[in-house]
Protein backbone atom coordinates (compact mmCIF):
# COMPACT_ATOMS: atom_id res chain seq x y z
CA UNK A 1 0.00 0.00 0.00
CA UNK A 2 2.84 2.37 0.44
CA UNK A 3 4.24 1.84 -2.79
CA UNK A 4 0.63 2.08 -4.41
CA UNK A 5 0.88 5.84 -2.49
CA UNK A 6 3.22 6.65 -4.37
CA UNK A 7 1.62 6.14 -7.88
CA UNK A 8 3.15 2.73 -8.73
CA UNK A 9 0.79 0.19 -9.66
CA UNK A 10 1.19 -3.31 -6.67
CA UNK A 11 0.35 -6.87 -7.67
CA UNK A 12 1.30 -8.75 -3.75
CA UNK A 13 1.10 -12.53 -4.01
CA UNK A 14 0.17 -14.71 -1.41
CA UNK A 15 -0.52 -17.96 -0.12
CA UNK A 16 -4.01 -19.03 0.10
CA UNK A 17 -4.97 -19.91 3.37
CA UNK A 18 -4.35 -16.37 4.25
CA UNK A 19 -7.08 -15.41 2.06
CA UNK A 20 -8.92 -13.48 4.89
CA UNK A 21 -6.11 -12.18 6.65
CA UNK A 22 -5.00 -10.34 4.12
CA UNK A 23 -8.64 -8.93 2.30
CA UNK A 24 -9.58 -8.40 6.07
CA UNK A 25 -6.38 -6.04 6.36
CA UNK A 26 -6.53 -4.72 3.47
CA UNK A 27 -10.15 -3.40 3.77
CA UNK A 28 -9.01 -2.06 7.12
CA UNK A 29 -6.45 -0.14 5.69
CA UNK A 30 -8.25 1.42 3.23
CA UNK A 31 -7.93 -0.35 0.11
CA UNK A 32 -10.55 -3.08 0.06
CA UNK A 33 -9.98 -4.32 -3.54
CA UNK A 34 -6.75 -4.47 -3.61
CA UNK A 35 -5.69 -6.89 -6.45
CA UNK A 36 -4.03 -9.94 -4.78
CA UNK A 37 -3.06 -13.21 -6.32
CA UNK A 38 -2.80 -16.14 -4.04
CA UNK A 39 -0.27 -19.55 -4.89
CA UNK A 40 -1.46 -22.38 -3.18
CA UNK A 41 0.42 -23.06 0.48
CA UNK A 42 2.88 -23.29 1.78
CA UNK A 43 5.99 -21.97 -0.26
CA UNK A 44 8.06 -22.14 2.08
CA UNK A 45 11.12 -24.81 1.78
CA UNK A 46 9.63 -25.89 -1.83
CA UNK A 47 12.18 -26.95 -4.66
CA UNK A 48 12.56 -24.62 -7.88
CA UNK A 49 10.38 -27.21 -9.42
CA UNK A 50 7.19 -26.80 -7.36
CA UNK A 51 7.70 -23.39 -7.40
CA UNK A 52 7.89 -23.09 -10.97
CA UNK A 53 4.47 -25.58 -11.15
CA UNK A 54 2.92 -23.32 -8.65
CA UNK A 55 3.53 -20.19 -11.16
CA UNK A 56 2.22 -22.06 -14.16
CA UNK A 57 -0.67 -22.73 -12.42
CA UNK A 58 -4.08 -21.23 -11.36
CA UNK A 59 -4.65 -18.99 -8.47
CA UNK A 60 -6.46 -21.83 -6.08
CA UNK A 61 -9.00 -19.09 -4.84
CA UNK A 62 -9.74 -17.34 -8.42
CA UNK A 63 -9.32 -19.71 -10.88
CA UNK A 64 -7.07 -17.93 -13.12
CA UNK A 65 -3.68 -18.55 -14.28
CA UNK A 66 -1.60 -17.53 -11.82
CA UNK A 67 1.25 -15.29 -13.41
CA UNK A 68 -1.84 -13.59 -16.70
CA UNK A 69 -3.60 -12.33 -12.86
CA UNK A 70 -0.34 -10.91 -11.87
CA UNK A 71 0.22 -9.07 -15.20
CA UNK A 72 -3.62 -7.44 -15.02
CA UNK A 73 -3.39 -6.72 -11.36
CA UNK A 74 -0.83 -4.10 -12.66
CA UNK A 75 -2.41 -3.38 -16.30
CA UNK A 76 -6.37 -4.16 -15.93
CA UNK A 77 -7.49 -0.41 -15.63
CA UNK A 78 -9.15 0.88 -12.22
CA UNK A 79 -12.71 0.33 -12.09
CA UNK A 80 -15.00 3.24 -10.31
CA UNK A 81 -15.27 1.13 -7.16
CA UNK A 82 -11.65 0.78 -6.74
CA UNK A 83 -11.27 4.46 -7.67
CA UNK A 84 -13.14 5.76 -4.57
CA UNK A 85 -11.61 8.06 -2.17
CA UNK A 86 -12.90 9.55 1.64
CA UNK A 87 -13.59 6.98 4.31
CA UNK A 88 -15.31 3.85 5.02
CA UNK A 89 -17.61 4.12 8.24
CA UNK A 90 -18.03 1.51 10.34
CA UNK A 91 -20.90 2.08 12.64
CA UNK A 92 -19.75 1.97 16.62
CA UNK A 93 -21.34 -0.93 18.70
CA UNK A 94 -24.16 -0.50 20.26
CA UNK A 95 -23.96 0.45 24.43
CA UNK A 96 -25.85 -2.40 25.73
CA UNK A 97 -26.78 -5.90 24.48
CA UNK A 98 -30.31 -7.31 25.40
CA UNK A 99 -32.59 -6.99 27.14
CA UNK A 100 -32.79 -10.97 27.19
CA UNK A 101 -32.30 -13.94 29.58
CA UNK A 102 -29.41 -14.51 31.45
CA UNK A 103 -29.06 -18.00 29.30
CA UNK A 104 -29.63 -16.25 25.62
CA UNK A 105 -27.34 -13.53 26.62
CA UNK A 106 -24.20 -16.46 27.39
CA UNK A 107 -25.24 -17.62 23.85
CA UNK A 108 -25.30 -14.43 22.32
CA UNK A 109 -21.55 -13.35 24.00
CA UNK A 110 -20.11 -16.62 22.64
CA UNK A 111 -21.53 -16.67 19.19
CA UNK A 112 -20.57 -12.98 19.18
CA UNK A 113 -16.92 -14.17 19.64
CA UNK A 114 -16.80 -12.15 23.11
CA UNK A 115 -15.56 -14.58 25.05
CA UNK A 116 -12.84 -17.21 25.22
CA UNK A 117 -14.97 -20.06 25.13
CA UNK A 118 -16.27 -19.89 28.61
CA UNK A 119 -19.12 -18.70 30.41
CA UNK A 120 -18.60 -15.51 31.29
CA UNK A 121 -19.95 -13.11 34.33
CA UNK A 122 -22.21 -11.40 32.46
CA UNK A 123 -21.43 -7.63 32.44
CA UNK A 124 -24.29 -5.97 33.94
CA UNK A 125 -24.60 -2.20 34.33
CA UNK A 126 -24.70 -3.07 38.02
CA UNK A 127 -21.70 -5.49 37.87
CA UNK A 128 -19.80 -2.66 35.99
CA UNK A 129 -20.75 0.29 38.28
CA UNK A 130 -19.13 -2.20 40.67
CA UNK A 131 -15.95 -2.88 39.12
CA UNK A 132 -15.34 1.03 38.29
CA UNK A 133 -15.02 1.32 42.07
CA UNK A 134 -11.85 -0.58 42.02
CA UNK A 135 -10.38 2.45 40.28
CA UNK A 136 -10.19 6.54 41.23
CA UNK A 137 -9.53 6.95 37.22
CA UNK A 138 -12.89 8.35 34.85
CA UNK A 139 -14.96 5.46 33.42
CA UNK A 140 -14.38 7.52 30.25
CA UNK A 141 -10.79 8.18 30.65
CA UNK A 142 -8.83 6.97 27.65
CA UNK A 143 -6.66 3.94 28.24
CA UNK A 144 -4.75 2.89 25.74
CA UNK A 145 -4.47 1.66 21.90
CA UNK A 146 -3.88 -2.21 21.19
CA UNK A 147 -3.22 -4.16 17.94
CA UNK A 148 -2.80 -7.42 17.45
CA UNK A 149 0.78 -7.72 15.90
CA UNK A 150 2.45 -3.93 13.94
CA UNK A 151 0.44 -4.14 10.64
CA UNK A 152 -2.92 -4.25 11.88
CA UNK A 153 -5.31 -1.65 13.14
CA UNK A 154 -4.80 -0.20 16.94
CA UNK A 155 -8.24 -0.27 19.01
CA UNK A 156 -8.84 2.52 21.54
CA UNK A 157 -10.44 1.51 24.52
CA UNK A 158 -11.82 3.24 27.84
CA UNK A 159 -11.80 2.25 31.66
CA UNK A 160 -14.98 1.54 31.58
CA UNK A 161 -14.58 -1.04 28.25
CA UNK A 162 -11.49 -2.69 30.46
CA UNK A 163 -13.79 -2.47 33.45
CA UNK A 164 -16.36 -4.73 31.13
CA UNK A 165 -13.95 -7.16 30.40
CA UNK A 166 -12.86 -7.38 33.80
CA UNK A 167 -16.25 -8.26 35.02
CA UNK A 168 -16.49 -11.01 31.92
CA UNK A 169 -13.32 -12.73 33.15
CA UNK A 170 -15.00 -12.86 36.83
CA UNK A 171 -12.34 -9.96 38.17
CA UNK A 172 -13.07 -8.45 41.62
CA UNK A 173 -12.94 -4.74 41.68
CA UNK A 174 -9.81 -5.28 43.95
CA UNK A 175 -7.84 -6.43 41.12
CA UNK A 176 -8.77 -3.68 38.59
CA UNK A 177 -5.73 -1.59 38.88
CA UNK A 178 -4.00 -4.31 38.37
CA UNK A 179 -6.31 -5.14 35.17
CA UNK A 180 -6.08 -1.52 34.19
CA UNK A 181 -1.72 -1.59 34.42
CA UNK A 182 -1.84 -4.61 32.42
CA UNK A 183 -4.00 -2.90 29.99
CA UNK A 184 -2.47 0.01 30.04
CA UNK A 185 0.82 -0.96 28.13
CA UNK A 186 -1.28 -1.39 24.79
CA UNK A 187 0.50 -4.59 24.60
CA UNK A 188 -1.79 -7.95 23.20
CA UNK A 189 -1.91 -11.23 25.22
CA UNK A 190 -3.23 -12.76 22.05
CA UNK A 191 -0.49 -11.64 19.12
CA UNK A 192 -1.05 -13.11 15.74
CA UNK A 193 1.33 -15.39 14.23
CA UNK A 194 1.57 -18.61 12.58
CA UNK A 195 4.17 -19.17 15.37
CA UNK A 196 1.70 -19.54 18.50
CA UNK A 197 2.75 -16.88 20.40
CA UNK A 198 2.04 -16.67 24.35
CA UNK A 199 2.16 -14.07 27.01
CA UNK A 200 3.34 -14.04 30.98
CA UNK A 201 2.23 -11.35 33.31
CA UNK A 202 3.92 -11.13 36.79
CA UNK A 203 3.11 -9.32 39.90
CA UNK A 204 5.41 -7.53 42.26
CA UNK A 205 5.08 -5.38 45.42
CA UNK A 206 2.30 -4.92 48.22
CA UNK A 207 -1.15 -5.64 45.67
CA UNK A 208 0.33 -8.81 45.23
CA UNK A 209 -0.58 -9.63 49.05
CA UNK A 210 -3.49 -7.08 48.96
CA UNK A 211 -5.64 -8.79 46.79
CA UNK A 212 -4.17 -12.44 47.86
CA UNK A 213 -2.70 -13.64 44.66
CA UNK A 214 -0.26 -16.55 45.01
CA UNK A 215 3.60 -16.64 44.84
CA UNK A 216 3.46 -19.52 46.65
CA UNK A 217 2.64 -23.80 46.45
CA UNK A 218 0.94 -23.88 42.77
CA UNK A 219 1.21 -20.49 41.68
CA UNK A 220 0.84 -21.03 37.70
CA UNK A 221 -1.55 -23.60 38.34
CA UNK A 222 -5.38 -22.92 38.86
CA UNK A 223 -7.52 -22.40 42.51
CA UNK A 224 -6.48 -19.29 43.17
CA UNK A 225 -9.17 -16.13 42.61
CA UNK A 226 -6.85 -13.56 41.53
CA UNK A 227 -4.66 -15.33 39.19
CA UNK A 228 -6.99 -16.67 37.17
CA UNK A 229 -9.12 -14.24 36.69
CA UNK A 230 -6.66 -11.50 35.94
CA UNK A 231 -4.52 -13.32 33.70
CA UNK A 232 -8.09 -14.39 31.67
CA UNK A 233 -8.98 -10.61 32.09
CA UNK A 234 -5.74 -9.66 29.50
CA UNK A 235 -7.27 -12.15 27.22
CA UNK A 236 -10.87 -10.80 26.52
CA UNK A 237 -8.88 -7.85 26.79
CA UNK A 238 -7.04 -8.19 23.20
CA UNK A 239 -9.86 -10.31 21.96
CA UNK A 240 -12.68 -7.39 22.43
CA UNK A 241 -10.68 -4.79 22.79
CA UNK A 242 -7.66 -5.09 21.10
CA UNK A 243 -8.98 -6.52 17.94
CA UNK A 244 -7.33 -9.87 18.22
CA UNK A 245 -8.37 -13.35 18.74
CA UNK A 246 -10.63 -13.98 15.47
CA UNK A 247 -9.06 -17.56 14.12
CA UNK A 248 -7.81 -17.13 10.48
CA UNK A 249 -7.52 -13.33 10.66
CA UNK A 250 -6.17 -12.10 14.03
CA UNK A 251 -5.27 -15.43 15.34
CA UNK A 252 -3.38 -17.43 13.60
CA UNK A 253 -1.46 -19.77 15.26
CA UNK A 254 -1.38 -23.06 13.59
CA UNK A 255 -1.30 -25.51 16.29
CA UNK A 256 -2.96 -22.26 19.08
CA UNK A 257 -1.36 -21.75 22.58
CA UNK A 258 -2.79 -23.24 25.86
CA UNK A 259 -1.66 -20.53 27.86
CA UNK A 260 -3.49 -18.15 26.19
CA UNK A 261 -6.81 -18.89 28.51
CA UNK A 262 -4.95 -17.12 31.32
CA UNK A 263 -1.71 -15.72 30.11
CA UNK A 264 0.61 -17.69 32.83
CA UNK A 265 -0.33 -15.04 35.55
CA UNK A 266 2.14 -15.25 38.89
CA UNK A 267 3.18 -13.36 41.52
CA UNK A 268 7.00 -13.28 42.57
CA UNK A 269 7.49 -14.64 46.03
CA UNK A 270 9.61 -11.80 46.99
CA UNK A 271 9.85 -13.11 50.93
CA UNK A 272 11.63 -16.19 49.68
CA UNK A 273 14.23 -14.17 47.30
CA UNK A 274 17.77 -15.09 48.43
CA UNK A 275 19.40 -11.81 50.12
CA UNK A 276 20.91 -9.46 47.45
CA UNK A 277 18.69 -11.01 44.97
CA UNK A 278 15.88 -7.88 43.78
CA UNK A 279 12.52 -8.65 42.71
CA UNK A 280 11.64 -8.02 38.95
CA UNK A 281 10.69 -5.22 39.55
CA UNK A 282 12.92 -3.69 40.99
CA UNK A 283 15.55 -4.70 38.58
CA UNK A 284 13.92 -2.70 36.11
CA UNK A 285 13.79 0.65 37.90
CA UNK A 286 10.86 0.46 40.42
CA UNK A 287 11.08 1.29 44.16
CA UNK A 288 10.13 -2.02 46.08
CA UNK A 289 7.13 -0.58 47.93
CA UNK A 290 5.53 0.34 44.49
CA UNK A 291 3.17 -2.54 43.08
CA UNK A 292 4.27 -3.38 39.17
CA UNK A 293 3.16 -5.28 36.38
CA UNK A 294 5.07 -7.16 33.56
CA UNK A 295 4.88 -8.84 30.53
CA UNK A 296 6.83 -11.43 28.74
CA UNK A 297 6.40 -12.70 25.18
CA UNK A 298 7.56 -15.99 24.56
CA UNK A 299 6.04 -19.42 23.29
CA UNK A 300 6.34 -22.01 25.49
CA UNK A 301 7.87 -23.54 28.93
CA UNK A 302 9.94 -26.28 30.11
CA UNK A 303 9.17 -28.11 33.68
CA UNK A 304 12.51 -29.42 35.38
CA UNK A 305 13.26 -31.31 38.87
CA UNK A 306 16.29 -30.35 40.73
CA UNK A 307 17.83 -34.14 40.60
CA UNK A 308 20.33 -35.19 38.25
CA UNK A 309 22.17 -34.00 36.51
CA UNK A 310 23.45 -31.15 38.73
CA UNK A 311 24.17 -28.24 39.14
CA UNK A 312 21.18 -26.41 38.21
CA UNK A 313 23.26 -23.87 36.03
CA UNK A 314 25.11 -26.36 33.98
CA UNK A 315 21.15 -28.16 33.35
CA UNK A 316 19.44 -24.76 32.91
CA UNK A 317 22.31 -24.34 29.78
CA UNK A 318 21.72 -27.40 28.11
CA UNK A 319 17.84 -26.47 28.73
CA UNK A 320 18.07 -22.84 27.21
CA UNK A 321 18.89 -24.89 23.64
CA UNK A 322 16.26 -26.48 23.49
CA UNK A 323 13.92 -23.70 22.37
CA UNK A 324 14.40 -23.16 18.40
CA UNK A 325 11.33 -20.40 17.78
CA UNK A 326 13.13 -17.98 19.70
CA UNK A 327 16.69 -17.37 17.91
CA UNK A 328 18.34 -20.97 19.45
CA UNK A 329 17.33 -22.11 15.96
CA UNK A 330 15.36 -19.85 14.35
CA UNK A 331 18.03 -17.21 11.91
CA UNK A 332 16.37 -15.45 9.37
CA UNK A 333 19.35 -14.06 7.12
CA UNK A 334 23.03 -14.33 7.53
CA UNK A 335 24.45 -10.99 9.17
CA UNK A 336 21.23 -10.27 10.99
CA UNK A 337 22.12 -12.49 14.08
CA UNK A 338 19.24 -13.06 16.03
CA UNK A 339 19.74 -13.49 19.93
CA UNK A 340 18.08 -16.18 21.67
CA UNK A 341 15.51 -15.68 24.67
CA UNK A 342 15.30 -17.59 28.41
CA UNK A 343 13.41 -16.87 30.94
CA UNK A 344 13.33 -18.88 34.78
CA UNK A 345 11.15 -19.62 37.12
CA UNK A 346 12.79 -20.22 40.31
CA UNK A 347 11.20 -22.37 43.00
CA UNK A 348 12.97 -20.67 46.49
CA UNK A 349 14.65 -24.43 46.76
CA UNK A 350 16.49 -23.89 43.69
CA UNK A 351 17.24 -19.77 43.65
CA UNK A 352 18.73 -20.77 47.46
CA UNK A 353 20.86 -23.38 46.29
CA UNK A 354 22.05 -21.22 43.23
CA UNK A 355 23.18 -17.94 45.86
CA UNK A 356 24.54 -20.86 48.30
CA UNK A 357 26.30 -23.37 47.04
CA UNK A 358 26.81 -22.22 43.46
CA UNK A 359 27.93 -18.59 44.48
CA UNK A 360 25.37 -16.12 42.10
CA UNK A 361 24.96 -13.49 44.70
CA UNK A 362 22.36 -11.83 42.42
CA UNK A 363 19.84 -12.67 39.57
CA UNK A 364 22.10 -10.89 37.40
CA UNK A 365 25.05 -12.78 37.80
CA UNK A 366 23.50 -15.86 37.15
CA UNK A 367 22.06 -14.05 33.94
CA UNK A 368 25.63 -13.22 32.75
CA UNK A 369 27.10 -16.42 33.58
CA UNK A 370 24.49 -18.51 31.72
CA UNK A 371 24.83 -15.96 28.50
CA UNK A 372 28.53 -16.22 28.82
CA UNK A 373 28.38 -20.26 28.79
CA UNK A 374 25.91 -21.18 26.34
CA UNK A 375 27.05 -22.38 23.04
CA UNK A 376 25.28 -24.46 20.20
CA UNK A 377 26.43 -27.59 19.26
CA UNK A 378 28.05 -27.50 15.68
CA UNK A 379 24.85 -29.36 14.32
CA UNK A 380 22.74 -26.77 15.29
CA UNK A 381 24.72 -24.13 14.45
CA UNK A 382 25.09 -25.03 10.96
CA UNK A 383 21.63 -26.44 10.43
CA UNK A 384 20.60 -22.74 11.83
CA UNK A 385 22.59 -20.87 9.60
CA UNK A 386 23.26 -22.20 5.92
CA UNK A 387 25.01 -18.97 4.49
CA UNK A 388 27.54 -19.10 7.44
CA UNK A 389 27.89 -22.31 6.27
CA UNK A 390 28.50 -21.49 2.77
CA UNK A 391 31.44 -18.66 3.95
CA UNK A 392 33.10 -21.91 6.34
CA UNK A 393 33.13 -23.28 2.85
CA UNK A 394 34.12 -20.72 1.11
CA UNK A 395 37.14 -20.01 3.90
CA UNK A 396 35.86 -17.11 5.37
CA UNK A 397 36.52 -16.34 8.69
CA UNK A 398 36.10 -17.25 11.58
CA UNK A 399 33.22 -19.67 10.02
CA UNK A 400 36.12 -21.64 8.18
CA UNK A 401 37.95 -22.32 11.56
CA UNK A 402 34.60 -23.08 13.34
CA UNK A 403 33.93 -26.28 10.70
CA UNK A 404 37.51 -27.79 11.22
CA UNK A 405 36.30 -28.22 15.37
CA UNK A 406 36.49 -31.88 16.57
CA UNK A 407 32.66 -33.60 16.32
CA UNK A 408 31.00 -32.95 19.46
CA UNK A 409 32.34 -29.63 19.86
CA UNK A 410 30.81 -25.96 20.52
CA UNK A 411 30.66 -23.15 18.37
CA UNK A 412 32.02 -20.10 20.63
CA UNK A 413 29.00 -17.97 19.51
CA UNK A 414 27.12 -17.17 22.78
CA UNK A 415 23.74 -18.27 22.08
CA UNK A 416 22.15 -14.97 24.47
CA UNK A 417 24.82 -12.42 23.25
CA UNK A 418 22.38 -9.62 22.76
CA UNK A 419 22.84 -7.21 26.67
CA UNK A 420 19.33 -5.74 25.73
CA UNK A 421 18.30 -9.36 26.34
CA UNK A 422 19.13 -10.49 29.19
CA UNK A 423 18.16 -13.68 30.66
CA UNK A 424 15.33 -12.58 33.33
CA UNK A 425 14.90 -14.94 36.18
CA UNK A 426 11.99 -14.75 38.77
CA UNK A 427 11.79 -16.78 42.01
CA UNK A 428 8.04 -18.47 42.90
CA UNK A 429 6.86 -22.05 44.11
CA UNK A 430 5.58 -23.92 47.60
CA UNK A 431 9.50 -25.14 48.27
CA UNK A 432 7.85 -28.72 48.14
CA UNK A 433 10.65 -29.67 45.73
CA UNK A 434 13.16 -28.04 43.80
CA UNK A 435 11.86 -27.20 40.43
CA UNK A 436 12.27 -24.67 38.03
CA UNK A 437 10.53 -23.70 34.78
CA UNK A 438 12.88 -22.44 31.91
CA UNK A 439 10.62 -20.54 28.90
CA UNK A 440 11.36 -18.69 25.96
CA UNK A 441 10.25 -15.28 26.91
CA UNK A 442 11.67 -11.79 26.15
CA UNK A 443 10.39 -9.07 28.40
CA UNK A 444 7.90 -6.94 26.90
CA UNK A 445 7.57 -4.22 29.34
CA UNK A 446 6.03 -3.16 32.99
CA UNK A 447 3.78 -1.02 34.10
CA UNK A 448 2.57 0.68 37.48
CA UNK A 449 -0.29 -0.42 39.46
CA UNK A 450 -0.41 2.27 41.72
CA UNK A 451 -1.19 4.84 38.91
CA UNK A 452 -4.80 3.18 38.51
CA UNK A 453 -5.78 2.59 41.92
CA UNK B 1 -74.24 -35.88 27.07
CA UNK B 2 -71.57 -37.63 28.55
CA UNK B 3 -69.14 -37.97 25.41
CA UNK B 4 -69.76 -33.71 25.24
CA UNK B 5 -68.38 -33.67 28.80
CA UNK B 6 -65.49 -36.33 28.27
CA UNK B 7 -64.06 -33.79 25.53
CA UNK B 8 -64.51 -30.87 27.93
CA UNK B 9 -62.72 -32.62 30.31
CA UNK B 10 -59.66 -33.66 27.93
CA UNK B 11 -59.62 -29.99 26.66
CA UNK B 12 -59.80 -28.72 30.24
CA UNK B 13 -56.83 -31.02 31.44
CA UNK B 14 -54.53 -29.97 27.72
CA UNK B 15 -54.76 -26.32 28.42
CA UNK B 16 -53.98 -26.94 32.51
CA UNK B 17 -50.92 -28.87 30.98
CA UNK B 18 -49.94 -25.78 29.10
CA UNK B 19 -50.32 -23.34 31.76
CA UNK B 20 -48.12 -25.94 33.83
CA UNK B 21 -45.35 -25.79 31.05
CA UNK B 22 -45.00 -22.26 29.69
CA UNK B 23 -45.37 -19.99 32.27
CA UNK B 24 -41.96 -20.42 34.37
CA UNK B 25 -40.45 -19.22 30.60
CA UNK B 26 -42.68 -16.17 30.54
CA UNK B 27 -41.64 -15.31 33.83
CA UNK B 28 -38.13 -15.70 33.12
CA UNK B 29 -36.30 -11.98 34.20
CA UNK B 30 -34.59 -10.72 31.49
CA UNK B 31 -31.52 -8.20 31.75
CA UNK B 32 -29.44 -5.85 29.75
CA UNK B 33 -25.42 -6.35 29.76
CA UNK B 34 -23.09 -3.68 28.47
CA UNK B 35 -21.14 -4.09 25.00
CA UNK B 36 -17.38 -5.32 25.49
CA UNK B 37 -16.36 -4.39 22.19
CA UNK B 38 -14.03 -1.72 22.08
CA UNK B 39 -13.89 0.80 19.13
CA UNK B 40 -12.94 0.21 15.69
CA UNK B 41 -10.82 3.15 13.93
CA UNK B 42 -12.25 5.22 11.06
CA UNK B 43 -11.00 3.98 7.79
CA UNK B 44 -9.15 6.24 5.31
CA UNK B 45 -9.56 5.03 1.94
CA UNK B 46 -6.15 4.79 -0.36
CA UNK B 47 -6.74 5.59 -3.43
CA UNK B 48 -4.97 3.10 -5.61
CA UNK B 49 -2.27 3.84 -8.05
CA UNK B 50 -3.30 4.51 -12.32
CA UNK B 51 -2.23 1.03 -13.80
CA UNK B 52 -0.01 0.49 -16.79
CA UNK B 53 -1.44 0.47 -20.56
CA UNK B 54 1.43 -2.25 -21.19
CA UNK B 55 4.27 -3.33 -19.28
CA UNK B 56 6.35 -3.65 -22.41
CA UNK B 57 9.67 -1.47 -22.17
CA UNK B 58 9.12 -0.94 -18.00
CA UNK B 59 10.93 -1.91 -15.42
CA UNK B 60 9.09 -4.13 -12.85
CA UNK B 61 10.34 -5.30 -9.45
CA UNK B 62 9.95 -8.34 -7.67
CA UNK B 63 10.22 -7.81 -3.75
CA UNK B 64 11.00 -10.51 -1.92
CA UNK B 65 9.37 -9.82 1.79
CA UNK B 66 12.17 -12.39 3.44
CA UNK B 67 9.93 -14.61 5.08
CA UNK B 68 12.22 -17.81 5.77
CA UNK B 69 13.02 -20.30 3.13
CA UNK B 70 10.75 -18.32 0.31
CA UNK B 71 13.70 -17.07 -1.32
CA UNK B 72 13.13 -19.56 -4.49
CA UNK B 73 9.69 -18.54 -5.40
CA UNK B 74 10.95 -15.33 -5.89
CA UNK B 75 13.71 -16.42 -8.01
CA UNK B 76 11.14 -18.87 -10.05
CA UNK B 77 9.07 -16.17 -10.59
CA UNK B 78 11.46 -13.87 -12.12
CA UNK B 79 13.06 -16.47 -14.09
CA UNK B 80 9.43 -17.04 -15.59
CA UNK B 81 8.29 -13.64 -16.15
CA UNK B 82 11.36 -12.83 -18.06
CA UNK B 83 10.94 -15.97 -20.08
CA UNK B 84 7.36 -15.47 -21.22
CA UNK B 85 7.68 -11.25 -21.25
CA UNK B 86 11.39 -10.71 -22.20
CA UNK B 87 10.04 -7.19 -23.46
CA UNK B 88 9.71 -6.47 -19.33
CA UNK B 89 12.70 -5.72 -17.20
CA UNK B 90 12.00 -7.56 -13.79
CA UNK B 91 14.37 -6.46 -11.23
CA UNK B 92 14.65 -9.15 -8.19
CA UNK B 93 15.53 -7.40 -4.82
CA UNK B 94 15.28 -8.63 -0.75
CA UNK B 95 13.73 -5.94 1.08
CA UNK B 96 15.22 -4.66 4.34
CA UNK B 97 15.36 -6.91 7.46
CA UNK B 98 12.38 -9.25 8.08
CA UNK B 99 9.34 -9.15 6.53
CA UNK B 100 7.79 -6.93 9.51
CA UNK B 101 10.32 -4.19 8.48
CA UNK B 102 9.43 -1.51 6.27
CA UNK B 103 12.17 -0.25 4.07
CA UNK B 104 11.86 3.51 2.68
CA UNK B 105 14.89 3.60 0.59
CA UNK B 106 13.57 0.45 -2.05
CA UNK B 107 10.73 2.17 -2.32
CA UNK B 108 12.03 5.22 -3.08
CA UNK B 109 14.20 3.24 -5.33
CA UNK B 110 11.00 1.76 -7.24
CA UNK B 111 9.18 5.17 -6.89
CA UNK B 112 12.37 6.27 -9.02
CA UNK B 113 13.67 3.75 -11.32
CA UNK B 114 10.29 1.00 -11.65
CA UNK B 115 7.07 1.46 -12.86
CA UNK B 116 5.72 -1.32 -11.11
CA UNK B 117 6.04 -3.67 -8.02
CA UNK B 118 5.20 -7.53 -7.62
CA UNK B 119 5.85 -8.22 -3.48
CA UNK B 120 5.62 -11.93 -1.88
CA UNK B 121 5.46 -14.27 -0.26
CA UNK B 122 4.76 -15.40 2.95
CA UNK B 123 4.85 -18.61 4.16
Amino acid sequence: MTVEKLGIPTAPVITSVFEDLVKTNAYKKGMPLQRFTFVPHPIAGKPASECREYLKGNDPITGKPVMQEIIEALTKPLTEEEKKTGFIERPAPPRLVGPDTPDNLQRLFLKNAWTDGLPIVLPTEEKVAEMLKGTSQKPNKVVATMRPSPPHEAWEYTVEKVAINAVMAGAKPEYFPVILAIASTGITSLFTSTTSFARMVVVNGPVRNEINMNSGIGALGPFNHANATIGRAWTLISRNLGGGGTPGSTYLGSQGNNFNYNNLCFAEKEEELPKGWKPLHVQKGFKPEESVVSLFSGWSIIDNGGFKPYPYNEVMKHQSLAFYTSGTGNCFKSGVPDSAALTLLLDPLVAKDLKEARGFKTKEELSQWLMKNTFKSAWAYWACRPDDLQKAKDGVEPYASWLKLPEGALVPEPVFFDPKKPIEIMVLGGQTNPFWQAGDFNYVGSASVDKWK
Amino acid sequence: MKKGMNYLLIGVFLVASLLVVYPSQAEEAKITALNPLGSAPLIRRVSMAPRLDTLAGKTVYIVNVMFPLTDQFLVEMQKAFAERYPQVNWVLRDKRGTYFDDDPKLWAEIKEKGNAMIMGIGH
